[in-house]
Parts: C-alpha cells; sequence; structure tokens
C-alpha cells in the first residue's frame, strides 16, 4: 500500500496501522497468490485426468484472467503480508488474524478521530463508530454519499476536499463545528488523504475528522485578545480605557460577564480605590440590554467603537464600587487579597467563603465571582471583579486563564495611559510655567521701562524741586514770586509722588520671614549640590537631631547662605575631602556647624573674610561671605568661622529660634 | 568743618547739593563720576562720601569696593534715583541708602547722624 507521504506525516503510526489492517482485511480476505496457486495446481492436476482440450483452454483463459482481475485489485500490500507469511500457513494464523482484526476493529471504533473510507463514485465503503456519534447518525453510513453525510453544498462541489484528492490534488483542511451524539459542541477538521494503489492510481480516499475544538477555541482566544489588545493599546484616555476593558469583560462576543467592576491601586494614598462597573442593575434591565445590543450590533468591533464614552455610569453598582475604597494592607478584603497575591480568585460560595468580608458579600450579592489582578512588571495596579448575577452561567477555570491573559494586557494598557496622562499633566504644567515666565517677563519688562523713564525724570525733576526750595528760601519784594514758587514745588512734589508709585511697583516687596524647618532647607540646599560634590570627590554628610523646632526665617536667603558657605568648602578642597553639616539645638538657638577638610584660612584671611570686597580668590567679588553675614544679622543670629591653616575650616550659624 | 566727597554726574544736581551743603556748613569736594573720585580721594580722604550709582566711566557700585579697600573707616551715603538697590547686597556696603528726592532733609539728617561721632576736621 502506498501511502501519500504528506499525509503520513499528520498521521500518528498507530493510526495509520490500524486503518491499514481494515481495509485489507475488509477488501481482500485471501491473498491473491494463493487463489491463483489453488487454481493452477488444480488445473494441472486435471490435466493429467481430463482430456477434453477446449475445457482446458477455457479453466486457462479463466485462470489467467482472473489472475489478471486479482492483480488489478492487488493493493500493493506484501509490505503488511510479509511478516506473516510464514504463519499464515498454519491454522494459528486465522485465529490470530481474527483477533487482530478485531483488536483493530475495536482500535478503530474507540480511535478519538473520525474515519471514514471513499470509492471513487464518493460513497462511504467503511467508517469507524466515531464518526458515527460525531455525526449523530442514527445508522451507518457505509453505503452512502458522503455529502449526504457530511451535509456538504451541491453547488460547491468543486470544492470537494475527496474529489480533489481523487484528482491529485492535496487534502483540504475543512473546519466546521458540529454537535455530537452527547449534544457536546465539537469543532472538526476534515482531511482527505488518497490512497493509491501500486501502480499509482488513488484507488480511495479516507477521510479523517480530527477534533481541534481546543485548538480552535484556544485561537478563537487568541485572536480575540489581540483584537482587545490593539483596541486598547490604541486608547490613551484612562477613563475611556477602563470603560472599554469592562466593555471587553461584560459583552457576550468576547468574555460574556454579565457584571464587572474594576479597582485601581492609588500608590500615593495607599488604597485600592473602585473606580468603575459596567453591567445592569436588575434582571429586566439585563434583559433588555442585551436584546438591544444583540439587535444593533453584530461583531464585537461594532460594540467596542459603538461605546459611548461620554456616557455618564451612574447605576447602582458603579457608585457603590467608586464608593469601595480599601488599604492596600487590608488582605481580609478579597479584592486586596488578589491584588497582593497576584493570582485570580474564583469565588465559588461567597455566602460560606471565609475570604470574604461581610461589607464585600453583601455589596455584591452574588454567590460566585471571580476576581483577577492586573499586573504589569510584577505589580498589581489594579483589580476585576466579575460575575454572573442573572445568567447564573458558571464561571469555568479555562474562562478565567483566558481573563487573567486580558487582564495584563489591560493592565499594560492601563499603565500606558497612565504613563500618557502623567506626560500631559507634565507637558500642561510645563506650558503654564512657560506662560507665567513670558508673562514675568513681559512685566519685567515693563517694569524696567518704568524704572528708567522713573530715574530718567527724576534726576532734573530733584535740581527743579532743589532749586525752587533753596530759591523760596529767599525773601521777595513781590509776593507773586512766592506763591509761584510754591506753585512749581507743588507741581515737582506731586510728579514724584508718581514717580514713587511707578518705582514701587516696579520694585519686588521685601521678602517676610516665615516659619521654616531649617533642616528641610539644608537638605534641599545639599540636594542641589549633590552632583557638584560628586564630581569633586566631595563625601557629603548632614547629622542633625530629630524633631527640630522651627525658625522664622526666608528661605532663599538661607538658602543663598548655605550655598556660599558650601561652595567656598569645596573651593577650599581642591582634591576632595570630608563636608559635614550638624545641626544641633543650643540655648535658644539653632547652631548649623559647616565643617570642611579643606585648606583652611590664615590669621589675616580670618580677621576680613566677612569684609566686602575682600577675596583670596582670582575669579571672586569678594561680597559672598559680607552677604552671608547681612543675612544671618537680619535673622538676629550670628556667623562665626574657626579655621586652621592646612587643615579645614567650620563656618558656625546661631539663629535664634524665637 | 566737615569735609564731604560729593559724586554726582548730573552738573545740575552737583550744583544744588552743592550749593545746599555749604549752607549746612560743610566743606564739600565734587567728582564726576567714581574714577575721579578715586582720584579727589586720594587727594585728601574726606569724612563722608555721597555715591550716586548710575554714573559714566566707573559706577557707584566699583567706587564703594574702591573706596573701601583703601578706607573702611569712612561713612558711605548712596544717593540715587533707583529705589530698586535699596534691597541689594551692593547697599549693604554702604552705610545709607537714600531715593534722590527734591526734598534734600532726609540727606542732610543722614549726613549729620553718621558724623555725629566722628572728630571734627581741624
Amino acid at each position: 500500500m502506498l501511502w501519500d507521504k504528506k499525509c503520513i506525516r499528520c498521521y500518528e503510526t498507530h493510526q495509520i496501522r490500524a486503518a491499514e489492517y481494515t481495509m485489507v482485511n475488509e477488501i481482500l480476505p485471501l491473498n491473491s497468490d494463493e487463489i491463483i496457486n489453488k487454481l493452477r495446481s488444480i488445473l494441472i492436476e486435471s490435466k493429467r485426468t481430463v482430456h477434453d482440450e477446449d475445457l482446458l483452454k477455457k479453466v486457462d483463459t479463466l485462470c489467467l484472467s482472473l489472475e489478471n482481475e486479482l492483480k488489478k485489485r492487488d493493493f500493493g500490500n506484501r509490505e503488511v503480508f510479509k511478516g506473516t507469511e510464514t504463519g499464515r500457513k498454519s491454522e494459528k494464523f486465522w485465529d490470530h488474524n481474527m483477533r487482530d482484526r478485531r483488536k483493530n476493529d475495536n482500535i478503530m471504533d474507540v480511535i478519538e478521530a473520525g474515519l471514514c473510507l471513499l470509492d471513487k463514485d464518493l460513497k462511504i465503503i467503511w467508517a469507524n463508530k466515531t464518526l458515527s456519534d460525531w455525526l449523530d447518525l442514527k445508522e451507518s453510513p457505509v453505503g452512502f454519499s458522503c455529502k449526504d453525510i457530511f451535509h456538504c453544498n451541491e453547488s460547491n462541489i468543486e470544492n470537494c476536499e475527496a474529489l480533489k484528492v481523487f484528482k491529485g490534488g492535496e487534502g483540504r483542511v475543512l473546519q466546521t463545528w458540529i454537535t455530537s451524539k452527547r449534544g457536546k459542541r465539537i469543532c472538526v477538521q476534515r482531511i482527505a488523504i488518497p490512497i493509491t494503489s501500486r501502480n499509482g492510481d488513488i484507488e480511495n480516499v479516507l477521510v479523517h475528522l480530527e477534533d481541534v475544538t481546543i485548538s480552535e477555541n484556544s485561537l478563537h482566544w487568541l485572536l480575540l485578545l489581540q483584537q482587545l489588545g490593539e483596541k486598547m493599546q490604541g486608547t490613551l484616555h484612562l477613563e475611556k480605557l477602563l470603560q472599554l476593558i469592562l466593555t471587553c469583560v461584560t459583552t457576550g462576543h468576547a468574555f460574556g460577564f454579565n457584571r464587572a467592576m474594576l479597582f485601581l491601586v492609588n500608590k500615593e494614598e495607599k488604597v485600592l480605590q473602585g473606580k468603575l462597573a459596567v453591567g445592569p442593575s436588575t434582571p429586566e434591565e439585563a434583559n433588555r440590554i442585551w436584546n438591544e445590543i444583540s439587535s444593533r450590533y453584530g461583531t464585537l468591533e461594532e460594540i467596542l467603537d459603538a461605546i459611548d464614552y461620554g456616557h455618564n455610569f451612574d447605576n447602582t453598582l458603579s457608585s457603590l464600587t467608586k464608593e469601595m475604597k480599601f488599604s492596600l494592607t487590608d488582605t481580609s478584603e478579597i479584592v486586596v487579597a488578589c491584588a497582593s497575591e497576584k493570582n485570580s480568585i474564583i469565588v465559588f460560595d461567597a455566602a460560606n467563603d471565609p475570604r470574604l468580608t461581610e461589607y464585600f458579600r453583601n455589596a455584591l450579592g452574588v454567590n460566585e465571582f471571580v476576581c483577577v489582578p492586573l499586573i504589569v512588571k510584577n505589580e498589581s495596579l489594579g483589580v476585576i471583579v466579575a460575575d454572573n448575577i442573572y445568567t447564573r452561567a458558571p464561571i469555568t477555570e479555562d474562562l478565567v486563564n483566558v481573563l487573567s491573559m486580558f487582564a495584563n494586557q489591560a493592565a499594560l494598557a492601563i499603565e500606558n495611559a497612565e504613563t500618557y496622562k502623567k506626560l500631559k499633566n507634565k507637558v500642561k504644567q510645563l506650558t503654564k510655567t512657560q506662560e507665567l515666565l513670558v508673562r514675568s517677563e513681559k512685566f519685567a519688562a515693563i517694569g524696567s521701562m518704568a524704572s528708567y523713564i522713573a530715574h530718567e525724570i527724576r534726576n532734573p525733576l530733584v535740581t527743579i524741586g532743589g532749586f525752587t526750595r533753596s530759591l523760596s528760601r529767599f525773601h521777595f519784594e513781590d509776593p507773586k514770586i512766592k506763591t509761584n514758587l510754591d506753585i512749581i514745588l507743588a507741581e515737582v512734589m506731586r510728579l514724584e509722588k508718581i514717580l514713587n508709585n511707578i518705582t514701587n511697583y516696579s520694585k519686588p516687596s521685601p521678602p517676610e520671614k516665615v516659619a521654616s524647618q531649617i533642616c528641610e532647607i539644608v537638605k534641599n540646599t545639599c540636594s542641589l549640590m549633590e552632583n557638584y560634590f560628586k564630581e569633586r570627590n566631595i563625601n557629603f554628610c548632614l547629622e542633625h537631631i530629630r524633631d527640630l523646632p522651627p525658625i522664622m526665617a526666608v528661605s532663599s536667603q538661607i538658602t543663598q547662605v548655605l550655598f556660599n558657605i558650601l561652595m567656598n568648602a569645596v573651593e577650599a578642597m581642591p582634591h576632595g575631602g570630608d563636608l559635614t553639616i550638624k545641626i544641633a539645638l543650643v540655648e535658644e538657638s539653632l547652631k548649623i556647624d559647616i565643617v570642611d577638610t579643606g585648606t583652611g584660612m590664615t590669621k589675616e584671611e580670618l580677621q576680613n573674610i566677612f569684609d566686602p570686597f575682600y577675596t583670596t580668590k582670582t575669579d571672586g567679588t569678594g561680597v559672598g561671605l559680607a552677604i552671608c553675614r547681612k543675612i544671618i544679622e537680619e535673622h538676629r543670629g550670628k556667623i562665626c568661622v574657626k579655621s586652621e591653616y592646612g587643615k579645614g575650616t567650620t563656618m558656625s550659624l546661631l539663629l535664634p529660634i524665637h | 568743618m566737615f569735609n564731604i566727597l560729593l559724586v554726582e554726574d548730573d552738573n545740575n544736581q552737583r550744583l544744588l547739593y552743592e550749593q545746599e551743603l555749604r549752607i549746612e556748613g560743610y566743606k564739600i569736594m565734587t567728582a564726576i563720576d567714581g574714577r575721579d573720585a578715586l582720584e579727589k580721594f586720594q587727594e585728601q580722604v574726606p569724612d563722608l562720601v555721597i555715591l550716586d550709582i548710575n554714573m559714566p566711566r566707573m559706577d557707584g557700585i566699583e567706587a564703594i569696593g574702591r573706596i573701601l579697600s583703601k578706607n573702611k573707616q569712612i561713612p558711605i551715603i548712596i544717593n540715587t534715583a533707583y529705589s530698586s538697590y535699596k534691597n541689594s547686597f551692593m547697599s549693604w556696603a554702604a552705610d545709607a541708602y537714600i531715593v534722590k528726592s527734591s526734598d534734600l532733609s532726609e540727606l542732610k539728617n543722614k549726613i549729620r547722624e553718621l558724623l555725629i561721632n566722628r572728630p571734627k576736621d581741624t
């Protein structure tokens, strides 16, 4: 028997053998050589006893034609019989053969594949039991045309896979859903396999029906997940995305849950917050909505496209969900447990399940539901809760597995959307800051212009007014002169008043002292300089006692003081060193010591460092420490310095608490 | 009699201050900008300096630095049309900051206040 190599690949070995034996036994009960040999020996024997030449010739011709006929019918199945050739001679063989045959028949019947053999007229000449079971046949299909059994469309006859194979084509694969005898919906794939004779003619076609329900289902979910994934990735608006996710969970075209709730982790507040829920509130509403949807939308795509994002989900479930807020440490709440364990939880009997709190049990009001975590980068972003409160359809593990996969995709999409939202907020903030900057620059420009004009006018005005005052001190005969001088003076003063108003407007108001945590100011200043320290190989260290009292200070000014002192300290350590800030409470003041291990200062330098315009640096202005002292004095504090040449310097700031 | 160095680039204003302060009984030296002021300072060290800020060649800020590096004891009054420098560190080096006004009484009061403890030049 010559098998199509391509088909052999699709088959498991035992299946092929089983089919082989069956066919051989059905069609050819005896070996052709055996029959001919027997006939020949009879003929030879009769030659001696029978003298009728014509009769002998006739028998001889008959023998030849029979031989030919048998040769034609020979399937070339020598391979199969080779091994049994010797055993055949014994009686045992027949028993053995019969047993084999029954065994093979049994195998054929229980095998999880529908098999049938077609002849050239596409009539079924053999079929196994599985085929009858699967196709729910009342009687044996043998003798029927295959198209009647498989309910093929007459007009589509050119697509018939068996016909194609007979014409030398390839065994076509067709997938159809059928309902078996046990009422199970299964998806089958039909493969037609050519069975050729020794001379290469296709004598028969074996139709093999394979149960591909599992792979078909997997494929269905895969495609669905892909479709939903694409849809979700394309949605960057967080609120829309959440709605889309819940619609996917609840629509009959996808997961088909009755209701679904979504919780998201709020990292700042450390809570799991109910965000949104989708699902009808009553069975009547459920019926109405489902009828509406099935009559209006055909495909999932249509449903997802038709989601009314503007629609306010103000149903009972949604408002209930939005009220739910659980602390992330409260793992007695099943949703929190689901998020922290990062595993799906199916609850089959809510009423008696100890994992549920009374509150959640009552809120949901359903006995069977599932919690699925939204995981991205091994972190839970939230939880989806879904149930079938109205249809009471059981929640299978398979469905939950797929739902988990979907949840992970959803989590990724949510993360994307959140990142996008953050970015958008940042851009918004930046734009706003930029606008403010532009505006303040405009004001600054107006201010500096006003200030310039005020200055330019004030100078001649001072001269006019000043001389007028000088003049008015003289005595004049004519009182009119005195009156007129007073008029000039009054007008000058009026102008000066206007100028004062303008300059006051353009002048920033002096900074106000507010209660400030000195520790925070120090930390902020140092964090600004962190990189600078690193670059210069400075080991920075901050030591302070806890709960330091606040002091009244202008933080920007204190920052400037710290900045100046720290810069000096770093510059005193050109090859790196240790820089320590110690904050301590000394009587009624905060004492801030800035200690460096730098070059230190000479006595002469120490005496002058607070004087304005005194500097030892080549590029310094010499005002830095003068400003520092001025600022500290304005805060009613003290600044002092200790230094040892070659060892280092300690700058100490004393700031009163009250 | 106290010796005051008046640094002012505006001719008419310089004339006004000179006249007014002479009436108050001070001896007045004048300079038209920072550089001129330093030269005058070298000729004779005054008891007090009145300094405008915006001036050509050398402005008041630079002049303060130069003067202080020569003598830290001399009181300096900044007398300017700008009030915006008042809160800036530059004015902290000076002993007083006065915004120019046609009414010179503030300036006169400040001069008196700063010279009260200085021994009179003979």
